[in-house]
């Protein structure tokens, strides 16, 4: 019986040694793989980001090239015209006896001279 | 046998096919064979190529005349829809919103083995916008651009049209395609199993560019002046045609050019090529009397005849060279001043044989006539000057008069704006500035001067004997302008039979070229009528409409009876006639 228990104890006593190295290893590929699938994960997260906005851009600039063509629209000037029209409004330029012209001195010629005196260019 | 044997079987039997999978996938993405990696890669690759969006046409003042805007292809996978849609709905949804009828839908729709058709192209956004609200399954819209031009009918000759490639076909739309064109992009990348691409796996991203964008030195408010006039003229006279330019004499821009019959660049497909046609640069014709003001500004500026010497007018009727020369009012002994006021023929075709068949041809040479101006339009007419040695013992009496010669309605503005603009010829510019997508000027356009067909001293000669075209007596009296001194010459010329030889006897070309304010010339006007009913002298069915347009342009431009303001008249890079220079001409 004692020989039996001797036995069992040295069984025990053998032990094996961590593996450290291989448990390095493997904790070390766990983190690799793991910030991969993160990075990756993450760059997936961005590039649906990225084409939100690109899709948000190219809408964004297409309403406003939409509204500078549609205001260009409305400054037509055929479409003022109706407009005016459209509320009744008659406009018209005065008429040359009611413009008063201030003259700079100097620069009238000779022919707006004969003009304004005698009414023809002679 | 027993269920331990059942059991085996049925686990050998997993197992087998766990293991032919598994095989499976480790030759898949271990060592796949070409042909299947060959697949694999055609259906995830994706390759788009964008091109950018064409540059934008714009007025002198910024104003836009034609841009690219979004529009929608409506397409339709009919396989998807029968499979997990419902092609009742989808047929009943796009005739509810598109002008099309149900059969024709019916017809495209019902093609199962199709995965693609084209149910409408270019919807402009609005008229889908209810369609995608619908969220129909197997209906996809596709975004393409489409130019769009905002004014409508305004400018249409000027600015033409893109067709549907976008490719520039007609007016500046042509002629400056390639600075408009956009530059292409490419984007080369992986697409996942919902076709949608995987932005991590774009390798190639190019970003397309936009094309430049193009100032024109039209006015938007004096090309509607322009043609608002000319829709007055048309609707009084009835003419074939008619047309109208308006030009910046000192810098020789273009400030409109109007053009009937016209058409919308918008559905440029449904216009008759000769809609389209721009008759200020692309019809040829006998000028008439207008062409008096040339031959005699020449003759004057050699020194061969003076503004009081006096010519025989025969009461208007003269045989030369066997054939007989008429005035359409018989007048006797008029000086050259009043040749050109009373528009006599017989006196200019005696100027015309004083002058020499050489110095005509050479006078008329000089004032830009038979080659083209050099504007920056497509199709521009050079017209037709006959060397001497072609002409015939008359042809010379009939240069005077607008004859034996074709000219397009620009040369003439072109050449009654150097008289304006002290002898010296512009070449008219209708490109005021390029401009790149990043707002960097690219090209500047600026004044050039190509000739000095007559000395300053004969232009302002000129000015005065024309300014008298326009007084009581004259033949352009509707053009007058109140408060303001217009110089200008009327022409009527009967058309040339081009089938029969000769000239038409009641079919005429009516036309008047003038520019205001004589004092200092801002603007030089042309309108023509081509076969008008019911009037066909230049002096009644042109001058009312020249008069329409000078009145509204003076006043919408500033221009006093002085001339223009000084922002109109800037960049100029030769010296125009001072005023007090001017003045002593005329004391002396």
């Amino acid at each position: 019986m004692k020989k039996k228990q001797r036995k069992k104890s040295r069984k025990a006593e053998v032990r094996i040694p961590f593996p450290m190295l291989l448990a390095n290893i493997l904790v070390f590929v766990a983190v690799f793989g793991l910030s991969y699938v993160w990075l990756c994960a993450q760059c997936d997260t961005l590039g649906r980001d990225i084409k939100r906005l690109e899709t948000a851009h190219r809408a964004a600039k297409t309403q406003v090239i939409g509204e500078q063509d549609r205001w260009s629209n409305l400054l037509a000037p055929a479409n003022f015209a109706r407009a005016l029209k459209h509320h009744h409004l008659a406009m018209t330029l005065p008429d040359e006896r009611r413009i008063i012209r201030v003259r700079r001195s100097g620069i009238s010629s000779a022919i707006t001279l004969a003009y304004n005196s005698r009414g023809r260019v002679e | 046998m027993n269920d331990k044997g059942r059991t085996l079987i049925v686990a050998l039997v997993i197992s087998a096919v766990f293991t032919g999978l598994g095989i499976r996938l480790a030759f898949l993405h271990l060592k796949p064979a070409a042909s299947t990696l060959s697949r694999i890669e055609t259906g995830r690759h994706l390759e788009v190529e964008t091109r950018g969006p064409r540059g934008r046409i714009l007025d002198r003042n910024g104003n836009i005349l034609a841009v690219d805007i979004s529009a929608r292809h409506i397409c339709a996978d009919p396989k998807f829809i029968m499979e997990y849609g419902d092609i009742q709905k989808v047929c009943a949804a796009l005739t509810a919103h598109l002008p099309l009828r149900r059969d024709e839908v019916w017809k495209l729709l019902d093609q199962p083995t199709r995965q693609y058709v084209r149910i409408k192209k270019f919807m402009r956004e609005k008229a889908v916008e209810p369609l995608q609200a619908l969220r129909l399954k197997g209906l996809i819209f596709e975004e393409v651009p489409i130019r769009n031009y905002p004014k409508g009918v305004l400018g249409a000759h000027l600015i033409g049209f893109a067709n549907h490639d976008g490719v520039g076909s007609a007016g500046i739309e042509q002629e400056v395609n390639s600075t408009l064109q956009g530059s292409a992009g490419l984007r080369i990348s992986q697409k996942d199993g919902r076709r949608r691409e995987i932005y991590s796996r774009r390798t190639v991203d190019i970003e397309p560019e936009p094309g430049a964008d193009v100032y024109l030195t039209i006015d938007q408010h004096v090309q509607y002046f322009a043609e608002k006039a000319l829709d007055d003229l048309v609707e009084k006279y009835e003419p074939k045609g008619a047309w109208a330019i308006v030009q910046n004499v000192r810098t020789g821009e273009i400030l409109a050019m109007a053009s009937w019959p016209t058409f919308d660049p918008n559905r440029f497909g449904s216009a008759p090529a000769e809609w389209i046609r721009n008759r200020a640069i692309g019809y040829t014709y006998e000028p008439g009397s207008v062409m008096k003001a040339m031959v005699i500004a020449s003759a004057l500026d050699a020194g061969i005849v003076g503004p009081q010497d006096v010519f025989d007018c025969e009461n208007g009727r003269w045989m030369y060279g066997g054939k007989a020369l008429h005035d359409s009012h018989g007048e006797g002994r008029l000086t050259v001043a009043d040749i050109l006021k009373k528009s006599s023929n017989i006196g200019a075709a005696k100027i015309a044989l004083k002058m020499g068949n050489e110095k005509l041809y050479q006078g008329l040479r000089d004032f830009g006539f038979g080659a083209r101006t050099g504007l920056d339009l497509p199709g521009e007419e050079g017209g037709i000057l006959w060397n001497p040695k072609r002409w015939s013992k008359i042809s010379a009496t009939r240069l005077a008069m607008g004859h034996e010669i074709n000219v397009t309605s620009m040369q003439m503005v072109s050449a009654l704006s150097a008289i304006a603009n002290d002898g010296v010829r512009m070449r008219p510019r209708l490109i005021q500035r390029v401009v790149g997508a990043d707002g960097e000027t690219i090209v500047e356009s600026l004044p050039e001067e190509i000739g000095r067909p007559i000395r300053p001293e004969t232009a302002m000669e000129m000015r005065r004997l024309l300014a008298r075209v326009t007084q009581p007596g004259g033949t352009g009296t509707k053009a007058a302008l109140q408060g303001y001194l217009v110089a200008g010459k009327t022409g009527t010329a009967q058309k040339v039979n081009l089938e029969e030889g000769g000239y038409y006897k009641n079919k005429y070309i009516a036309s008047f070229a003038g520019f205001l304010p004589v004092e200092n010339p801002a603007i030089s006007i042309m309108v023509v009528a081509d076969d008008p009913q019911g009037a066909h002298y230049g002096g009644t069915v042109c001058a009312p409409a020249f008069k329409t347009i000078a009145d509204q342009t003076v006043r919408y431009l500033r221009i006093s009876p002085q001339g223009f303001p000084p922002e109109y008249v800037s960049g100029l890079e030769y010296n125009p006639l001072k005023e007090e220079s001017a003045q002593e001409n005329y004391a002396e």
